[in-house]
């Protein structure tokens, strides 16, 4: 998380270090140097607005991409991502750095999306055997050449193919992607064992090869 | 379980625009977060009270209370140096009657030495609650203007607080102590030597209105007038409080701050009687010249009958 987080710009939204005081910027640059997500979570917990801040900084992006990806709507995908932040601040108090914050909050973005799932009565998850037996007959695509040369239309290619994944196998790709999760990590945040969450995510990845393969 | 991430499709992933959540939302939760954790960022004035509020408070209350304590002292001070002649309603039941009155405070201060004069012409029966009077000498210019200054802002004070005429200020309150001091004391029964016991008794007077204390004040600025004829309570009352200051050492002590530079003139009874004397002997032009001369140096002096 936190090599996507050094990758990604800071926010607009977010007062650069020198338009605060001396000592509000030292501290932040401390925390944001050595602070890991839990330490911030806990602090945040005791009271330390800035910290999460910092950790609303380090998590804003992915946690919006995941949103906007697996709804589709901007509208929506802000309401949850809204939402998804405000269940985290609810949760300060009760927050225990036993996994990684990265795993706790991708799980209540998970547990969100459910709910915006049943309520919508979309049910769209593929079971685990569904997931299986589906693996058994892909074929190992490989991305074309000129895909390979216009990264940005290969790109744009990818999105429009990750919009048509089922939800599961969507939301075990954007997992690894944004939140750098590993195939255990997926499995705790959506509740599955390791073996579904890693045919979801082999299956996801198998139809973007797919789809990045074929000509247009 | 270790699963190899595509890294090709992660680069072609991480090529596509990333969207952004609007400003809004991000003002909303941090808000939020914010508010929840009890720390809601202030705006610059918040900062800048939080950072001097601290020492403007403790500055302002050393303020107040040194103020405060100046003012105390003041008026302590004040109090004391008056305290032979002016009767208050609780000085009385406060100082003890064997309580000594302090001598040093004319030494400290001469400024505060001629309150004791004016106290002594008064002969106020009602309380006052103006306590301690601090005369400014600004107040005090146009109604003394032959006297020293310390004699005028004991006058003036005085005048500002019982609101009677200016009726008194040439003489200066030291030479009216020496000449008290040097007088036969027409009041045996008012030379008790207990101060307390004095300023008991003048609260205990009955209450005289301004007018009548006007008159009553009258016969002690003009000795020459009635020298033999019983004097007027408030006479009495002064020469009391002269008695009481000469029976405490006060006396002595203001005879020598104050008086003494003043006793080597004349003193406007001595000197009228000097005129009288001229001009029983016949030296009309001289006594004129020194009626003159007299009425240069104590021009609010109300002279005797004889002498107009």
């Amino acid at each position: 998380m936190s090599d996507l987080a050094s990758v990604l710009p800071v926010p607009p939204y977010a007062p650069s270090v020198q338009d605060r005081g001396p000592r509000e910027a030292l501290h932040l640059r401390r925390m944001r140097i050595e602070a890991s997500d839990e330490e911030l979570m806990l602090r945040y917990g005791r009271g330390d607005a800035r910290a999460f801040e910092l950790l609303y900084r380090r998590y804003r992006l992915p946690l919006y991409r995941f949103m906007l990806r697996q709804v589709g709507n901007a509208a929506t995908a802000e309401e949850l991502f809204q939402d998804l932040w405000m269940r985290v601040v609810n949760s300060r108090g009760r927050y225990e750095a036993r996994a990684k914050f990265a795993s706790w909050v991708y799980a209540i973005a998970h547990n969100r999306l459910m709910d915006f799932y049943r309520g919508n009565g979309r049910a769209s998850f593929l079971s685990h055997e569904e997931s299986e037996s589906v693996l058994e007959d892909l074929p190992a695509a490989e991305i074309s050449a000129d895909l390979r040369l216009d990264r940005k239309r290969a790109a744009e290619r990818l999105v429009a193919a990750l919009g048509e994944l089922p939800d599961a196998q969507r939301e075990a790709f954007l997992l690894q992607q944004e939140g750098e999760m590993s195939i255990e990590e997926i499995a705790a945040a959506t509740g599955v064992g390791p073996e579904t969450a890693k045919s979801r995510l082999r299956y996801a990845v198998a139809k973007l090869r797919a789809s990045l393969g074929k000509e247009s | 379980m270790i699963e190899r991430r595509d890294e090709e499709l992660s680069h072609i992933y991480r090529e596509a625009e990333g969207p952004r959540p609007p400003q809004r939302v991000d003002d909303n939760i941090l808000a939020a977060s914010q508010r929840v954790a009890g720390t809601v960022r202030r705006p610059a004035v918040f900062a800048f009270s939080r950072r001097w509020g601290a020492p403007v408070a403790i500055a302002a209350t050393v303020l107040v209370t040194s103020t405060v304590a100046l003012m105390v002292h003041e008026r302590q001070s004040g109090v004391d140096t008056a305290a032979p002649g002016v009767p208050r309603a609780g000085r009385a039941a406060k100082v003890s009657p064997a309580a000594p009155v302090r001598t040093d405070q004319p030494a400290k201060s001469p400024s505060t030495e001629p309150r004791a004069g004016p106290s002594q012409k008064s002969p106020p029966a009602e309380p006052r609650s103006a306590a301690p009077v601090t005369p400014s000498p600004k107040a005090a210019a146009p109604l003394d203007r032959a006297k020293p200054a310390t004699v005028e802002t004991a006058l003036s004070g005085e005048r500002r607080a019982t609101g009677q005429p200016a009726r008194l200020p040439a003489i200066p309150p030291g030479v009216e102590i020496l000449r008290k001091t040097d007088e036969p004391k027409p009041a045996p029964a008012a030379a008790a030597p207990a101060a307390a016991g004095e300023r008991a008794r003048a609260t205990q007077q009955a209450p005289v209105p301004d007018a009548v204390r006007t008159f009553d004040v009258q016969p002690l600025i003009r000795p020459a007038q009635a020298p033999a004829s019983a004097p007027a309570p408030g006479a009495n009352t002064l020469r009391e409080s002269a008695s009481t200051l000469q029976g405490a050492g006060a006396v002595g002590a203001l005879t020598s701050s104050v008086a003494v530079p003043d006793a080597k003139e004349r003193t406007p009874e001595k000197w009228l009687a000097d005129i009288r004397k001229l001009k029983t002997e016949g030296k009309a032009i001289e006594a004129e010249r020194d009626l003159v001369e007299f009425k240069k140096r104590y021009p609010d002096y109300i002279l005797p009958e004889d002498l107009r």
